[in-house]
């Protein structure tokens, strides 16, 4: 095992012992336990489930890329990227699982699913994804034809790039939250979601000792063009909705800009998620540890940007009237997470990196397919 | 001037100074209202004949807020009238005159305590709308019960069919098929839904709970209680327009409550209900008529 990957496991398993802290309170106190409330529905659980299944579209692009298309060049990063999708995929669910108000009932997703529902279908799409990166590893694994893992692949994009639109569509159709609805949302979850989970896969190649040269060089330039393409999305959509400046949807903006917590965007989101990784890719992209600290401080940062979306939309309250008109203790439009439910998201990710970690350890190289 | 004064003499002495002007001034106004009373320069209240007739205590009569049948007789009429009708015949709807409205929240507490909602959780809050600025201010204030939208945002997103539209047009919630996912709550554009983080009143009352608490709620007929930390505990809640009393003929309790007589609750289908000729009326107006959900609460103004 190289000093690395050691590093990872301490990490992971670290975290996950803290966590656990989080998972336990969470267990015996319910919802009572987290910040979320009656009108701010939604918080930390939900920003880090996006954001997971984000990782996850990202990851499964690189194993298409490499399986579907064909380009040797990634082949040997097969393994890392479809283990990274899995265990992504695993966290994700999880954090919105124990999200639910009645975990024990989420069997229902199945059998009483609502089709007009984009949740509801996304349950099943979930199941369908989750079936097809256990093949996919199964197949590889047993080195089966290549031209099944190809057709699976490409089958998978097309997978992806549906429930990945489909992931944005969830906050893109709820009309009475201005920030979210609108047509770009879809397609901002399609490309954020590739540029964390491409950065991760490249953050983790360098770590694992895995990152062939010509493998750096091809992720370099599509991480740095999903930055750029996510920079002219970004701005698209925040000019034009600053400029017509309709306040439902301005004030959200104004929230993320110069909100109470503006530095999770300039800090987090603009310097360590974009401004920084996008300086290393362009000056120090031959370098593996350029590469690996640009790869780590997107995966880092994509919390922000899903964080940014799910909150600020609704800590605005649809009437002013409704901050002052009833309140107390669950009845407010300030939102914090509370130390539980970081625990709890550090627990997921920290389970979700065992998940990868022993796959790694367990999964054989590929020999035919690569890494 | 004075404040240099008051620095001078130090704080207590402006202290002393205040309390002694306000005893002043209390003792001339208190004088003020009871030397009439003292003095006999008054008109003794006039009594109704009923009241004259039987001794009891003389008491000022109300003026009629509306003309003809007493408002609450008549929606009580319009109630079982619609009561007789098929289910998907009856549109109930609420008409509430902002005019009238005080602001005085007996709407919210009633709802409260007939539906034994627990912290965190309101169906009626009632908003205070502040206009203009001094000395040109006008205040109003808006009670907010569940729209009960003809084309309800919340319905069709939740993932596990747990909330619908039912044939008289109230949105209900099924309490045992809601998985909590806060979707709908999402989805509300009037902040209507709320969500049961299983919070108890007696918890920040020194930990135990109260025996109010542990009372069953009425609410859909089914006398749950959250003791045992179940349903509805963990799932979204929403105004129902009292719907349990509805079907045992009764108004809604924040009808039946409001002091200012300025709720209003029938059948919209019924073009001789009270509600149906207060939304003829011109002044009438709704919330977010733009989100094209087309609520059945309807504001005079």
């Amino acid at each position: 095992m190289k000093p690395a990957e050691k590093i990872l496991w301490v990490v992971a398993v670290v975290g996950f012992l803290i966590g656990l802290v989080g998972l336990v309170q969470r267990i015996t106190g319910g919802h009572t336990v987290a910040a979320y409330n009656t009108y701010v529905p939604w918080g930390l659980w939900v920003a880090a489930y996006a954001m997971l299944i984000g990782v996850s579209v990202g990851a499964y692009l690189i194993v298409a890329l490499a399986y579907g298309f064909r380009l040797k060049a990634l082949q040997p990063l097969g393994r890392v990227a479809l283990l990274t999708a899995l265990s992504a995929l695993a966290g994700g669910l999880l954090a919105i699982w124990l999200d639910l108000g009645h975990p024990a009932r989420f069997f229902k997703l199945f059998f009483s699913t609502n089709v007009t529902s984009v949740m509801g279908v996304m349950a099943w799409l979930y199941v369908i994804y989750g079936v097809l990166l256990l093949v996919l590893i199964y197949l590889t694994q047993r080195e089966v034809e290549t031209g099944v893992v190809r057709t699976l692949s490409l089958l998978g994009l097309i997978l992806v790039v549906i429930f990945g639109g489909a992931e944005g569509s969830l906050f893109g159709v709820v009309g009475a939250q201005a920030l979210w609805e609108s047509g770009l949302t879809p397609i901002l979850f399609l490309v954020e979601g590739a540029l964390s989970g491409a950065a991760l896969v490249l953050f983790l190649a360098v770590l694992l000792g895995r990152l062939e040269a010509d493998a750096g060089q091809l992720l370099r330039w599509l991480v740095l063009g999903l930055l750029l393409g996510l920079v002219v999305l970004e701005w698209a959509e925040f000019s034009t909705a600053l400029y017509a400046g309709i306040p439902a949807r301005s004030e959200s903006l104004r929230v993320i800009l110069f909100g109470p917590f503006w530095w999770v965007f300039w800090f987090v989101h603009v310097g360590l998620g974009l401004l920084i990784p996008l300086l290393l890719l362009i000056f120090a992209g031959r370098s593996r540890a350029g590469l690996a600290t640009a790869g780590g401080l997107i995966a880092l940062a994509a919390i922000s940007t899903k964080l940014n979306l799910v909150i600020p939309a609704l800590v605005v309250p649809e009437f002013e009237g409704l901050k002052t008109a009833f309140t107390g203790l669950g009845l407010t439009f300030d939102y914090f997470p509370t130390l539980t439910e970081w625990l709890l998201m550090v627990w997921v990710v920290s389970l979700a990196a065992l998940i990868f970690l022993a796959g790694y350890r367990l999964l054989k190289p590929l020999a035919s397919h690569g890494g | 001037m004075s404040l240099d004064r008051g620095s001078e003499a130090g704080p207590l002495a402006s202290e002393e100074s205040r309390r002694s002007f306000l005893g002043k001034f209390a003792s001339v106004v208190f004088a003020g209202l009871v030397a009439p009373a003292v003095l006999g320069d008054t008109e003794p209240v006039r009594a109704g004949p009923a009241a004259q007739a039987e001794g009891l205590v003389p008491v000022v009569e109300l003026p009629e807020p509306v003309e003809g049948e007493h408002p609450v007789q008549r929606m009580m009429e319009d109630l079982q009238r619609a009561l007789q009708k098929p289910v998907e015949q009856r549109k109930w709807a609420m008409v509430i005159d902002l005019r009238k409205c005080t602001g005085c929240n007996g709407c919210n507490v009633a709802c409260i305590t007939e539906n034994k909602l627990p912290p965190g959780v309101t169906y009626r809050p009632v908003m205070t709308e502040t206009h203009g600025t001094y000395p040109n201010v006008a205040r109003r204030f808006v009670p907010r019960p569940c729209m009960q939208c003809e084309d309800p945002p919340c319905v069709p997103v939740c993932p596990v069919h747990a909330t619908w539209k039912r044939a008289d047009g109230i949105v209900v919630i099924d309490y045992d098929q809601c998985i909590g996912c806060r979707y709908c709550i999402t989805a509300c554009p009037y902040s209507a839904r709320s969500f049961d983080s299983g919070y108890f009143y007696g918890d920040f009352e020194g930990g135990e709970r109260q025996p109010y608490e542990l009372l069953p709620s009425p609410e859909y007929g089914e006398n749950r209680t959250r003791a045992d930390g179940g349903s509805p505990i963990g799932n979204a809640r929403k105004c129902h327009f009292c719907l349990h009393r509805i079907e045992r003929g009764e108004l809604p309790a924040c009808t039946l409550s409001c002091m200012g007589r300025a709720t209003y609750f029938g059948d919209m289908n019924d073009p001789k209900s009270l509600v149906s000729e207060l939304i003829g009326q011109p002044n009438v107006m709704r919330l977010k008529e733009d989100m094209g959900t087309d609520p059945k609460v309807f504001y005079l103004v």
